[in-house]
């Protein structure tokens, strides 16, 4: 709030000194509420507190001036934690309109002593929460939703967002604050109601009521002012009234100290509207900061123009056609909600919905996202997508120069440094297969995930399935701008390691639904030796593979998956068990998909490569599916092509010299019969590097012929049974169609019976 | 076209219309009404809200399971010059929304032009009494107005049920009538001739995203309306809930003693969600496992178990229902579910799903 510092009224008259010492003022707010902000700065400013103690880690008491130096928000205190049994990192994450905010920029500036007074973020009774990378302003949310939602349901709206919104944040120009804090005070001991406050509450509460004591003893009859989520409210009210508070001691409480052998920190970074958003991350916080901020700038009704401006604009820029008759439209229809709301202003919700109604000519597959809580998922109207992203904003934080550096910044300078990458210039070539470079590679991994410059890799495998072993990476000098991404990545993780898994923790979380997605962020966890996230995101892949509807990224994932369970040797996940199930479910559900499909003329490519996957998995892990040998032939039969159909390119080594082997997809080779068709000695299927080598073409995607060198080529008779074959063209997902005859005769192949005979 | 309600008396329908069914509560929230309403409007905004949604404390009952910005975004729409689209899978209760909403607004929902491949203007617009035409020529007396004359000049919503059904020229005939609001009637000469639609008019469309679906529409049609999609009910309990209530009285109509079995019924409103598909895309029965279709199914199990047995529905009723319903003429759909009764079925706990999935074969080939 601009104006708030030069409009200051003259302080109020003190109280009569015949009255009672006055207890705390408590103040409960939502976090990243605009009302509360503004009702915060207004308390302040009436009451002239002697202390101000806001819901904030204790531990950045000694260093609230860093938070002042003039960043521009929004940033968050990051905090670590690190000991043998566990490791805990938390955000608290500050904008320009957050309470907690506005509590200590105004605290300061009427000159009172503000104090963070909850505990530290290591605390386990904040660590204790079930999600892993906590936000601290997100708990009571969740505690609410059931008390939220039975009062809309009473009040008729649809959620807790738009109820909060109808109710604090666009109210009549001339609400007096006085009773827009009896009417939050009003509804947070309704929503209280049944909500159980758990150890970690109680124990916060305890020690944030032991600041309350300890600054009415040291406030003599000065006010003391407590600005705190509106969830922890009633109990500290009760709590700070116990008898004998008065007498309590002057000193301020003691801040836990981690326990010895134990790593932790707090330090600034700076944060973006997209990490604030509920929509975007999975964590609720409260939503569309983008839009809070124009409300909190500009107010209610500039905050609604502004939106549909945004939303316009990027329609607009999306190629999306908008009429000035579809404006009028939009505009006529929320202001006509905001008036049938009982609203005085339009109020996002209105906003959104009156742009809903008139723009989208479409049936739609899912509800609009802001009627619930969540992350948008895949197929959401594109006009909803933009709106959505409108409503988030695009601000990004900047620290003050003058900030520390947060740790991530020292601690890739000294691994850097350590596995001596820190000034190379010349390019630097890695032999995955050696512990101290598969080392070197997962740092440059792990930085290009993070966005950092420096490095860039010119060579190395494509992907799981991808036998090759060395990895090539480029220097490029750019300290400055690698200092300014570490800077920004230093928001994921104290460590390198723990940046990178957060990072592409938080990208998992967001891929939604896509499959395709998701494969290609397994494979960059596996680069980035994430152990602890390839589960999660294994599990998370497992439990989605079962519910993909189209056979193309599906069968992508399933050939990375196999390919890594099969072949996978340097990054140590082969015959992981999480990734059988990934392999097992993929597999199941292509086969359950190709049932499904039918009457399509000729063969749908990927289709038939994600048979083809489906295929392999059920030869080389036949014990991960749940499907049979028989079903999946009905299966391949669906998609308009028969199992034998699908033309196998194999490496056999005879005597240690590549042979290449064309077998029907239906069919195993004998090895034996390839010996004695051969007269060669010995005869074993070739590893994966030496089919790279023969071919040019890493396994899965060898094609019949146009190999990188010549080799014998036999063929098995059993193809020419069919009309058409489908042989790979190169990569694992594509593969084309050809005569056998034709196929023989490209590839010179000799004709042999090289096949498993049966019975 | 339509037949006057006060001739044929309440007792006698099947199913009176929304207006005659809930005469009671539109009289009261009329009588207790004082915000303003729009022109030509029955009710205001906020009484016509509380009429759909339902306000316990006014006594008034809840009508339509579903968003309630659905039906604020509706009601405002038809308050603006935009027609209202009502777009969504069979069975999601479009065509009651569109009925309440009409009953609410205008106080009746009888103008209503049921669309269909056969649909021509003379049903939409006018069409002549031919003997009259031919005695006296084109004359006020000769015309007979269809729905949309009728709304216009009385002010009135009219209900244009399945829309997308109708080729696409009848669809345009709508165009002019909505953005100028008029129907001129060339036979007529002068003022007759030029019939002004009068505050209170709009048009209530509904389409099936399983016919022709919306895309077919013409572009200039669809800038005329706004359109809203009714999802089906999201929240399991608030589905199953409906359910038992739409059955039970269906049941009670059929002569059927005693209620259906809650158990039971969670299996059958399970297994229609769980087809339906609501999470994953792709696999979606080609028939509509919608609410509707679960609460007929419910009701022949119950019509079933009693006639036949004397007893309440059992698992097995439900899967010798289902047959008929989930696989009315797709052999996938037979195969999907006899896969859902096989694989899914005993996963799940309780023993209602274990007397399903042991049921299962009496799912016909």
């Amino acid at each position: 709030m601009p104006a708030a510092a030069s409009q200051r009224p003259a302080a109020p008259a003190r109280p009569a000194p015949q009255d009672p010492p006055p207890p705390a003022v408590f103040l409960g707010v939502r976090h990243h509420s605009p009302a509360c902000a503004r009702l915060v700065a207004h308390v302040i400013r009436t009451l002239r507190p002697a202390f101000v103690l806001v819901e904030g880690p204790a531990d950045m008491n000694d260093r609230l001036d860093e938070l002042l130096l003039g960043h521009q928000l929004p940033v968050a205190v990051f905090s670590h934690y690190r000991d043998e049994q566990r490791v805990a990192t938390s955000w608290t994450p500050l904008c320009d309109y957050s309470p907690e905010w506005i509590a200590l920029r105004e605290g300061r500036a009427s000159g009172a002593e503000v104090r963070f007074v909850d505990l530290p973020a290591w605390h386990p009774a904040l660590a204790d929460r079930t999600d892993r990378c906590a936000n601290r302003y997100a708990d009571a949310e969740a505690r609410y939703a059931e008390a939220t939602r039975r009062l809309c349901e009473r009040l008729g709206v649809d959620s807790a967002d738009a109820l909060w919104d109808g109710l604090f944040e666009v109210t009549e120009p001339d609400t007096d604050p006085e009773e827009l804090r009896a009417r939050l005070d009003a509804y947070f001991d309704l929503v209280r109601g049944d909500a159980e406050a758990d150890a970690g509450d109680r124990a916060r509460e305890a020690y944030m009521a032991s600041w309350v004591r300890a600054a009415l003893a040291r406030a003599g009859d000065r006010p003391v002012l407590v600005v705190t989520g509106g969830f922890h409210q009633p109990a500290l009210r009760a709590l700070s009234a116990q008898p004998g508070a008065a007498a309590a001691p002057a000193d301020w409480p003691a801040v836990p100290e981690p326990p010895s052998g134990a790593l932790g920190g707090s330090f600034l970074v700076p944060y973006s509207f997209r990490q604030l958003d509920a929509f975007a991350g999975y964590q609720s916080g409260m939503p569309s900061p983008g839009y809070y901020q124009r409300l909190w700038e500009t107010g209610p009704t500039a905050a609604g123009q502004g939106l549909l401006r945004a939303v316009t604009e990027r329609l607009r820029a999306r190629g999306i056609p908008l009429s000035t008759a579809d404006l009028i439209a939009a505009r006529s229809l929320s202001e006509g909600l905001a008036r049938l709301r009982g609203h005085p202003y339009e109020t996002r919700v209105d906003v959104l919905d009156g742009l809903a109604g008139a723009l989208i000519s479409d049936d739609l597959d899912r509800p609009l996202p802001w009627t619930t809580r969540g992350v948008l998922g895949a197929g959401t109207h594109p006009v909803v997508v933009e709106m959505v992203a409108a409503c988030t904003g695009e601000a990004v934080g900047r620290l003050h120069p003058d900030t520390p550096l947060p740790p991530l910044v020292h601690d890739v300078a000294a691994h850097l440094a350590r596995l001596g990458l820190a000034d190379a210039t010349a390019p630097v070539t890695l032999d995955l297969t050696k512990d101290g470079d598969l080392a070197r590679s997962r740092t440059l991994h792990r930085l290009r995930v993070l966005g950092v410059p420096g490095f860039t890799r010119v060579s190395g495998p494509a992907d799981g399935a991808d036998p090759v072993f060395t990895e090539v990476w480029e220097p490029r000098p750019a300290a400055a701008a690698r200092e300014a991404a570490l800077i920004e990545a230093g928001a994921y993780g104290a460590r390198l390691d723990e940046a990178a898994a957060a990072l592409l923790g938080e990208r998992v979380r967001a891929a939604g639904p896509e499959v395709g997605t998701l494969a290609g962020l397994l494979f960059d966890t596996v680069l980035c030796g994430a152990g602890p996230l390839c589960s999660e995101l294994l599990e998370t892949l497992a439990a989605r593979v079962g519910r993909v509807g189209d056979l193309g990224p599906l069968g992508e994932a399933l050939a990375a998956a196999l390919g890594l369970w099969r072949h996978d040797r340097v990054f140590g996940v082969a015959r992981d068990r999480l990734l059988g199930a990934v392999v097992g479910g993929a597999a199941d559900r292509v086969f359950w998909l190709a049932e499904g499909l039918h009457g399509a003329p000729g063969a749908d490519l990927a289709a038939l490569r994600a048979l083809a996957s489906a295929r392999d998995a059920l030869r080389h892990a036949p014990d991960l599916l749940s499907t049979t040998p028989e079903t999946a032939a009905e299966a391949a039969a669906a998609i308009g092509c028969e199992l034998s159909q699908i033309c196998k390119s194999l490496i056999f080594a005879a005597d240690g010299v590549p042979v290449l082997v064309l077998m029907d997809g239906a069919s195993r080779v004998d090895v034996e019969r390839v010996r004695a068709e051969l007269g060669a000695g010995k005869v074993t299927r070739a590893d994966a590097a030496v089919v790279r080598e023969t071919t040019g073409y890493a396994i899965g995607g060898v094609p019949p012929f146009g190999h990188r060198t010549r080799t014998r080529v036999l063929a098995d008779r059993s193809l020419l049974a069919h009309d058409v074959v489908w042989a790979a063209a190169g990569t694992p997902y594509t593969v084309f169609p050809v005569e056998p005859k034709e196929l023989v005769a490209h590839a010179g192949a000799t004709l042999v019976d090289v096949r498993e005979q049966h019975g | 076209m339509t037949a006057t309600l006060e001739e044929t008396g309440e007792e006698a329908l099947q199913r009176p219309p929304a207006e005659v069914r809930h005469a009671d509560e539109l009289a009261a929230l009329r009588a207790a009404d004082d915000d303003p309403r729009p022109p030509g409007w029955q009710l205001s905004l906020r009484a016509a809200r509380r009429f759909i949604v339902g306000d316990e404390r006014a006594g008034v009952s809840r009508k339509f399971v579903g968003n309630v910005s659905l039906v604020e975004r509706a009601l405002v729409t038809l308050a603006t010059n935009r027609g209202l689209m009502l777009v969504g899978e069979p069975g999601t209760a479009k065509s009651l929304l569109s009925e309440l909403i009409a009953a609410a607004v205008s106080g009746s929902s009888a103008l209503t032009v049921q669309g269909g491949a056969a649909t021509t203007e003379d049903q939409i617009k006018y069409s002549w009494n031919y003997a009259l035409l031919v005695s006296e020529g084109p004359s006020a007396r000769s015309l007979v107005p269809a729905p949309m004359l009728r709304g216009m000049a009385e002010g009135r919503i009219v209900r244009f049920e399945e829309i997308t059904r109708c080729p696409l020229e009848v669809q345009d005939c709508l165009l002019s009538l909505l953005s100028d609001r008029v129907i001129t009637i060339p036979e007529l000469d002068g003022s007759q001739g030029l019939v002004f639609a009068r505050q209170g008019f709009n048009v209530i469309a509904t389409a099936n995203t399983r016919d022709r679906g919306v895309n077919e529409m013409s572009a200039a049609l669809k800038r005329r309306f706004n359109f809203e999609t009714v999802l089906p009910i999201a929240d399991f309990d608030t589905e199953l809930g409906l359910v038992e209530a739409e059955a039970a009285a269906l049941l009670r109509q059929s002569g059927v003693e005693p209620p259906p079995r809650r158990d039971v019924l969670e299996v059958l409103v399970g297994t229609f969600r769980e087809l339906r598909g609501t999470a994953a895309q792709g696999e979606r029965m080609s028939t509509v496992m919608s609410t509707a279709e679960a609460v007929s199914v419910a009701h022949a199990v119950g019509v079933r178990a009693w006639f036949l047995r004397g007893e309440p529905g059992s698992a097995a009723d439900v899967v010798a229902c289902l047959a008929g319903t989930a696989a009315k003429d797709s052999p996938e759909d037979l195969a999907r579910l006899r896969r859902f009764l096989a694989q899914e079925a005993p996963r799940r706990s309780g023993p209602q799903w274990q007397a399903l999935h042991e049921a299962r074969h009496l799912l016909a080939d």
